[in-house]
């Protein structure tokens, strides 16, 4: 009987190689712990933004889910939230629909229903479905262009498959998709770029928006920055996206395909010498130097007087945090300071970061949340000063903490001082994991 | 349309209702889906999951595991975590995922004794019912398969079925209850599932009496009953103050109390003491034909709920405010009646 949560040193998981990682580090092959740390896991929709949540992202739609009732019932908490209220309708199957699939004829009345309910009519009805429909096999295009004629507004699936979770589409991707799915090609503008990847902005001080000006470009569209559908609809005017989260490249070929609209991918990341970097390689490939000299300044030096005043820190790390949790990890240990453990999630894109922590920080201990033996996770075995992102505060709960997780997006050496910032206050007020 | 929901949210599933009565007992607790329903369990049904730590996993079924109904793969991830984790028994939770594919949780449960050797309780929840039945299914089941041996009547013991946070919006409900039912003249008294063991659970044959304090719990009783021939009573024994006080009915004539039928019947008890209003109850959940009055109803969809309070007349409704939120367009008195399995709201 194990009594002891599962970890590995980073040099010993580094060693293994990808493709002979231990079972506990592969969610197909063990059942997932459900933790509080693990919340985001099972039900992304829980907190922050979920398939269900995302949906909405288009201006002025509303969301019909179209599932057993247990899919809905954490929307309970969405619809307490502003502005949600009035915008999610639920068509409850029972246990003749689920078998049987006849719920799908009710779909373009009940959408009709919807509609009427509404004080103004909406721009746009999402209809979210759920593992039932994914086994069911149901053609929910088909179902949506029938009630788009039927209730005269467009619809739009939105398919929450957990059961595809690590499939080729995961339903984040799949709704970054559907979001989109409404743009129809127009007149395309040379100065109009759209940023892709996340259902919240970017943080409003980030660098990349003077930068892109600089550039010449003067239209910078997010989704969740346009107030209006008709502000929506222009971001079918772009003339290239920029790709800031993977999870959104199935968007970008659809832009691609669809709309003619090409994409640069560009990464966040917590070391300046990349973020210096990235912006030298997107500049090249925009035709225009991005001259960030300002920023890398400033962020070196916050980074400077954070070491200078609070010493040689040691960090625990958690993925449920707006980071890629092993590239934050290698930020701060070659800054200068000690990781102790991260808490995260092993794929073919983070295993480069960890044979490089391998190298500078054999001894981190590497766990992945989902493990069955977190159960037995025990804090007493590691003694950090501060800890980052929610899952490691909930290990942690007396330690300094920053959750690192609000709605809108750290990116670029915008995150890295706002980053270096909260950590700095948590310290200085010693505010806990237990007092967030 | 009948289902269509614009104005309430979905209620606490079956799942839920199940989790929530095994929850405390040491089992390895399985929920057989892709990873969003044991999510909504504990991230918002279960409220003691933040507090009170329980091997509460995911069998993280993927849709190859769904299409090609990898029952042998389920059963292995099981064994594998049952010699991770510490526990008495396992269970296996049924969610829509399992319904459709329609598995076999008698055959589930019989091939995880056999590999792990340990009790297995399963509960085949679809995620369509609402939280009672699957409390209800999960009494039943944690009787029939722990309480099997036959002990001697313990005169001082009582036992109380029907305890949940989901039910009683508490999570300390259980101190609350048993603290009312000692003034009975027992000195223990169990609520299964909350505050006790799957001890107690083994040991429920001695108790002198059951008391069932939500409908979910009247099968269990009843089997209890049959097999052991211990007697039970249906008593509402926690009704909070902010729905009985006086001021509140005094103009009123007729009030229609919604929640669980016992509950609402205990408030119905106390409202007729301090008040000549008639007073009617009506539930989502199960409303048992024994326990019902003349103009009590079950409440089977949104507008249902408008026709019935406006036909009715009614100038006061208590029920959770999730619920009457689909009054706003009727006026009348709206007292708050939290019901966690409702709104997921807690009384404190």
């Amino acid at each position: 009987m194990m009594s002891k949560a599962f970890y590995m040193a980073a040099r010993n998981l580094s060693d293994s190689g990808l493709d002979n990682v231990p079972d506990e580090f592969v969610s197909s092959k063990h059942l997932i712990y459900s933790s509080p740390a693990t919340l985001a896991f099972n039900s992304p929709g829980a907190q922050g933004f979920g398939v269900k949540r995302a949906g909405l992202a288009v201006p002025g739609s509303v969301m019909l889910l179209v599932a057993p009732g247990c899919c809905g019932r954490n929307t309970t908490m969405l619809s307490e939230m502003g502005g949600y209220s009035d915008r999610f309708f639920y068509l409850l199957l029972d246990d003749t629909d689920i078998v049987t699939g006849r719920h799908l004829t009710k779909i373009p009345e009940a959408v009709k229903e919807v509609c009427e309910a509404c004080e103004k009519k909406p721009s746009a009805v999402m209809i979210c479905i759920t593992c039932v429909d994914a086994l069911l096999g149901t053609d929910m295009e088909r179902v949506c262009r029938k009630s788009t004629d039927y209730a005269d507004v467009p619809v739009v699936p939105c398919y929450m498959y957990a059961l595809t979770r690590e499939g080729r589409l995961p339903p984040m991707a799949a709704v970054r998709r559907s979001v989109y799915s409404l743009l129809t090609p127009t007149k395309r503008k040379s100065n109009a770029v759209n940023i892709l990847g996340h259902f919240a902005p970017l943080f409003d001080n980030c660098e990349i928006y003077p930068l892109l000006k600089s550039a010449g470009i003067a239209d910078i569209r997010e989704i969740s920055r346009c107030e209006s559908y008709e502000e929506y609809l222009k971001m079918s005017q772009a003339n290239f996206n920029l790709v800031v989260n993977q999870e959104s490249r199935y968007a970008a070929d659809f832009f691609e395909k669809e709309l003619g609209i090409p994409s640069i991918e560009i990464t966040r990341m917590y070391r300046i010498d990349k973020i210096s970097n990235q912006y030298r390689l997107l500049g090249q490939t925009i035709g225009e130097e991005l001259d960030d000299k300002k920023y890398y300044n400033e962020t070196a030096e916050i980074i400077n007087d954070f070491k200078n005043k609070f010493g040689k820190l040691s960090f625990s790390i958690g993925e449920i945090s707006n980071a890629d949790p092993f590239e934050l990890a290698l930020s701060l240990v070659e800054y200068g300071f000690d990781v102790d453990e991260i808490f995260g999630t092993v794929g073919a894109v983070n295993f480069n970061y960890i044979r490089k922590l391998a190298e500078l920080s054999p001894n981190t201990k590497i766990y992945s949340n989902t493990s069955p033996t977190m159960l037995y996770y025990n804090d007493e075995d590691c003694n950090p000063d501060i800890v980052i992102g929610k899952d490691a505060m909930y290990y942690h709960q007396s330690k300094p903490a920053v959750a690192w997780s609000s709605e809108s997006q750290p990116f670029g050496y915008a995150g890295v001082k706002a980053l270096f910032g909260e950590m700095s206050s948590a310290l200085k007020n010693n505010r806990t994991a237990g007092e967030i | 349309m009948k289902n269509l929901l614009k104005l309430l949210s979905p209620f606490a599933p079956d799942q839920s209702g199940a989790v929530s009565v095994i929850y405390e007992l040491g089992g390895l607790i399985v929920i057989c889906d892709a990873g969003g329903c044991a999510g909504n369990v504990c991230g918002f049904d279960e409220p003691r999951w933040f507090t009170k730590k329980s091997a509460i996993f995911s069998a993280g079924l993927r849709d190859m595991d769904a299409i090609l109904g990898r029952d042998d793969k389920l059963i292995a991830k099981l064994k594998t975590a049952s010699s991770q984790v510490k526990c008495d028994f396992t269970a296996l939770i049924g969610t829509p995922v399992p319904a459709v594919i329609a598995t076999d949780f008698r055959a589930l449960k019989n091939m995880a004794q056999k590999s792990i050797g340990l009790p297995c309780l399963t509960v085949e929840a679809n995620g369509t019912a609402y939280y009672d039945e699957g409390e209800e299914s999960a009494y039943l089941e944690l009787f029939k398969d722990f309480a099997v041996e036959t002990r001697e009547t313990d005169d001082s013991l009582a036992g109380v079925i029907g305890v949940t946070p989901l039910e009683f919006s508490r999570i300390d409900a259980n101190t609350e209850i048993e603290s009312t039912i000692k003034q009975y003249g027992f000195s223990k008294v169990v609520c299964y599932g909350m505050g006790s063991t799957l001890e107690d659970v083994k040991n429920s044959s001695a108790a002198k009496i059951n008391y069932v304090v939500s409908p979910s719990a009247i099968t269990a009783a009843e089997y209890l009953n049959k097999k052991f021939g211990t007697p039970y009573e249906i008593i509402s024994p926690y009704i909070p103050d902010s729905v009985t006080d006086e001021n509140e009915y005094k103009d009123c004539k007729k009030i229609l109390v919604i929640h669980q039928q016992i509950s609402a019947n205990g408030v119905r008890n106390i409202i007729e003491k301090i008040s000549s209003a008639q007073v009617d109850v009506a539930s989502w959940f199960m409303m048992k034909k024994e326990l019902m009055r003349s103009g009590d109803f079950k409440l089977t969809d949104e507008e249902q709920l408008i026709k019935r309070v406006s036909k009715a007349g009614y100038d006061c409704v208590i029920a959770d405010n999730n619920i009457t939120r689909a009054l706003r367009g009727y006026k009348c008195k709206k007292v708050d009646y939290i019901h966690f399995a409702v709104s997921g709201r807690m009384e404190k």
